[in-house]
C-alpha cells in the first residue's frame, strides 16, 4: 500500500469557516478517490518565505492518507491545481505508514520563527553561549 | 594564535538521525547559507547519504514556501 501525504496552503486572508470549508471539500475528494485519511490536521498559520500569489502569510494544512485508485488520484491532484481553495499544495509519497497525529503544536513553535518560537529561543541561545564558552576553555587549553 | 581545524562531522550520524522531514525547516536551515543556497558537503561535512536527503527535502520545503529560493535579506 502506498502512502501519501498531502501539504496545501490556504489563504489567510479568508476567514476560518472557509478555511473549513476547503478542509471539508477536500477532504471529500481524496475520499472520492478511494483512499483511506489518516490524518488531515491545520500545521497553523505560517509566514511564507517569499509571497505566493500576492500572499505572505498562509495557512498550512496537513493530511496523511492510504492511496486509493491511481488514475483517480491523478485527478485529484489536477483538481487541486484548478480549484482556487488552496493558493499551492504538494503531495509526497511516503516510505512508511504515518502516525496518526493530533495536533502539530510541538512542531508549530519550532517552525514558527515569528512570534510563537520567542519562547524557545533564548533557551538555546543560552545552550549556544554555553557551547562557545565551552570551545573557548578548549581552545584556551 | 594557533591555527586549529574544526573537526568535520556528520550532523546526522552524530545525532543518530536516519530520516530528514520536509516540514523540519529550523534543521534544514543548518545546510543553507546566508542567502539560502545549500551548502556543498565539503563545507557542512554530511555523508554522500545524508546529504542527498537534505538535499531534497530542501527543495520540497522550497517549493511548498517554508524555505526561500533566494534569501536577499530584504524582506
Amino acid at each position: 500500500m502506498r502512502y501519501y501525504e498531502l501539504i496545501y496552503i490556504v489563504s489567510s486572508n479568508v476567514e476560518r469557516k472557509k478555511n473549513d470549508q476547503a478542509m471539508k471539500e477536500i477532504g471529500e475528494k481524496i475520499q472520492e478517490t478511494g483512499s483511506k485519511i489518516i490524518n488531515h490536521i491545520v500545521w497553523g498559520k505560517k509566514k511564507l518565505a517569499y509571497p505566493i500569489k500576492n500572499n505572505t502569510y498562509g495557512t498550512y494544512i496537513l493530511a496523511h492518507y492510504q492511496g486509493g485508485d491511481n488514475d483517480k488520484l491523478r485527478e485529484f491532484d489536477s483538481w487541486l491545481k484548478l480549484s482556487d481553495l488552496t493558493i499551492r499544495h504538494m503531495i509526497v509519497k511516503l516510505d512508511e505508514k504515518p502516525d496518526i497525529v493530533e495536533s502539530l503544536e510541538g512542531d508549530k513553535s519550532e517552525n514558527d520563527t515569528a512570534e510563537k518560537g520567542e519562547d524557545k529561543s533564548p533557551d538555546e541561545e543560552s545552550l549556544k553561549k554555553e557551547k562557545n564558552k565551552d570551545e573557548e576553555n578548549k581552545e584556551a587549553e | 594564535m594557533a591555527f586549529q581545524t574544526r573537526r568535520k562531522y556528520c550532523f546526522f550520524k552524530e545525532n543518530n538521525i536516519t530520516a530528514v522531514d520536509y516540514k523540519d525547516v529550523k534543521l534544514l536551515k543548518r545546510f543553507t547559507n546566508d542567502n539560502g543556497k545549500i551548502m556543498p558537503r565539503r563545507v557542512t561535512g554530511t555523508s554522500a547519504k545524508m546529504h542527498r536527503k537534505v538535499v531534497s527535502a530542501i527543495k520540497r520545503a522550497r517549493t511548498i514556501g517554508l524555505m526561500p529560493f533566494v534569501d536577499s535579506g530584504s524582506e
